[in-house]
């Protein structure tokens, strides 16, 4: 007996020895740990660069080219990329289509980060209502969301167009109600499933409120696969953005956005093919970036989810 | 039987809903209606002169049971910007819609499933990878954005295809290949697991004890049950279709439903703007209803539950 939990004691000591040993590593230096992890997944880590090279030009760029999107020169219209002065060249007012470019990633970025929140914060708060409370609750949810999910995103966005007038809000919203829809199906599922596992009837019987353990129990459980199904959502957040911006719904004029740019440089292909070609670059490249993070994030967080997520439709 | 019943009241409630949610929308807009009829030079009487012929004055609950019923009796009304009838409208424009989404519908299938078969016998082949890497860019690459490539190659830099217009089958080609893209890689991926899942199935393994030659396993068997899910779940790509058509309408100037729609919404034009969001709704609607029809009668599990 005693010779068994010697060893075992043993046991127990050399791995908490490791353990310490590594968490000292880590508290030394978090950042070793963070980057090993990340680097060794290859998708996640083309992606954030991808991401970071995008963004950074997005956030960055303004601060030194300044932020006069919108400054017409008629006399230097349609210059192709490398013309001294306007690195990717201007547009046919004579805008600077670098500063343009910029400009329009940082609006598709706020409208990405404006749908995601929306969609994160409802959907979960929603899934996790129905899926938890059950009842007359959960049946409302799902009724909600079979109803927004069966339509077409595009159509949701010109039709609160149709109602709110154009401009970003419409899109913002549209992208959203069917975002939330999205999450909320997939958090209502995972609480269904939880909801009779262990913990939560331990919870339970210790008095605690229903509240509380959505809050403190279940949340952090729905918190993966509604993160990776998040990042998906933003590269169609993106990419509807560009396409109701591009048949002139999305972004009003003077305010640049990467898919009205496209439209803007339509007519001019002969003459000046890089003013639709360097957004269109831009939209492909975050949209890109926005679908590897996602392949990487479902790889670490939820291998299981690979089927689901590929079934996602962007219309 | 039960659940194709309960699933057609559930799809007239939805019905209900949705024109509600877009009469109201429309109705309620913050612009004016007169804008976009009227001169900006009218005096403030003929406006609302103008308003009370419209009926804009009513109660909206009243206004929107007035305009259904007018609808149901077939005089939805006239245009803001033209006065055409709206119903002529419907009937010109729904042809050209119903030309290009009906031809993309069929490419959909028509191209999607025969490669998605050719993945999946080949299994892990260069031509598998091929497709397969394909329908991921498919899937990833902004439709517009696709749209204006093709512009430009087919029509600006080989000059074998007309950049827009309508209606003959040459204008036809590039919008519908766009419209159906997307719909095709997603048709190739369900084909390719689909077939994949019915080939590793046991009865599968049954008849290939049985010696009974791979060619006939495939064509009798395994084709069969991988693609009833597929065409059991085509009405959803019809809601697909016509959520694409709104764009791809607009960028190839093809005088469907969906420019008419986007064009509406741009003049502040609601009568065509509610009309036509109403038409849109309704084949989305039922598009759904019909995948869930097909998906019930196809899997005889679900007929039971509810």
């Amino acid at each position: 007996m005693t010779g068994l939990e010697n060893s075992r004691s043993s046991h127990a000591k050399a791995w908490d020895e490791r353990v310490a040993a590594y968490e000292e590593e880590v508290r030394s230096n978090p950042w070793r740990k963070r980057l090993r992890e990340f680097s060794r997944n290859k998708l996640l880590f083309t992606g954030s660069v991808l991401g970071i090279l995008i963004v950074g030009l997005g956030l960055v760029g303004p601060l030194f080219l300044g932020s006069n999107y919108a400054g017409q020169s008629l006399r230097n219209t349609h210059l192709p990329p490398l013309t001294e002065g306007y690195f990717l060249g201007t547009d046919q007012y004579g805008r600077d289509l670098l500063v343009r470019l910029c400009i329009g990633i940082r609006v598709s970025l706020f409208v990405a980060a404006a749908v995601t929140s929306i969609a994160l914060v409802v959907g979960m708060a929603l899934g996790m209502c129905g899926g938890f409370l059950g009842g007359y609750v959960d049946r409302v949810v799902r009724s909600v969301t079979d109803f927004v999910w069966g339509f077409p995103l595009i159509l949701v966005a010109v039709l609160l167009a149709g109602g709110l007038g154009q401009g970003l809000l419409p899109v913002i919203l549209a992208v959203g109600i069917v975002n939330v829809a999205a999450i909320t199906r997939v958090v209502r599922g995972e609480v269904v499933v939880l909801r009779t596992k262990e913990f939560v009837e331990a919870a339970r019987a210790c008095g605690v409120s229903n509240f509380r353990i959505m809050w403190r129990h279940l949340l952090p459980n729905v918190m993966a696969p509604a993160l990776v199904l998040a990042s998906y959502y933003v590269a169609v957040a993106i990419i509807a953005e560009a396409g109701l911006s591009f048949i002139g719904l999305g972004a009003q004029p003077p305010l640049p956005s990467l898919g009205k740019m496209v439209a803007d440089g339509r007519g001019f292909l002969r003459l000046n093919h890089w003013e639709s070609t360097v957004p269109g670059i831009g939209i492909a490249g975050l949209v890109l970036s926005v679908s590897l993070i996602g392949d990487g994030l479902r790889d670490v967080f939820d291998p299981q989810l690979r089927h689901e997520a590929k079934g996602v439709e962007k219309g | 039987m039960k659940r194709a019943a309960s699933r057609l009241v559930y799809t007239l409630i939805v019905l209900f809903v949705s024109s509600v949610a877009v009469f109201y929308a429309i109705r309620l807009s913050g612009g004016d209606a007169t804008a976009a009829a009227l001169p900006g030079s009218a005096t403030e009487e003929y406006r609302e002169a103008f308003r009370d012929r419209l009926g804009l004055n009513e109660p909206i609950y009243q206004q929107y049971f007035t305009y259904m019923g007018r609808i149901l009796s077939g005089d939805p009304g006239n245009s803001l910007t033209n006065n055409k009838a709206l119903t002529s409208m419907l009937s010109e424009h729904g042809r050209n819609s119903l030309v290009l989404g009906g031809t993309a519908f069929g490419l959909v299938f028509l191209v999607g499933i025969p490669l998605g078969i050719v993945a999946s016998l080949r299994r892990n082949s260069w031509a598998d990878q091929g497709i397969m890497s394909m329908s991921t860019v498919a899937m990833a690459v902004p439709n517009f954005w696709l749209a204006l490539l093709a512009v430009w190659l087919f029509a600006s830099r080989l000059g074998w295809l007309p950049s827009a217009g309508c209606c003959s089958t040459k204008q036809l080609i590039l919008p519908a290949v766009v419209l159906a893209f997307e719909g095709i890689a997603l048709t190739v991926r369900m084909t390719r697991s689909s077939m994949i899942e019915s080939q590793n199935s046991d009865y599968v393994r049954t008849l290939r004890a049985g010696g009974l030659s791979e060619w006939r396993i495939t064509c009798k068997h395994v084709l069969r049950n991988a693609l009833i899910p597929i065409i059991s779940l085509a009405g959803l790509r019809i809601g697909q279709i016509v959520g694409y058509a709104l764009i791809v309408e607009t960028i190839f100037g093809w005088p469907g439903l969906g420019q008419v729609l986007v064009n509406a919404v741009l003049r502040r034009d609601y009568p065509v703007a509610q009309f036509f969001s109403l038409v849109l709704v309704t084949i989305v609607v039922m598009g759904n209803w019909v995948a869930d029809t097909g998906y019930t009668i196809a899997n005889p599990r679900l007929r039971k539950s509810t």
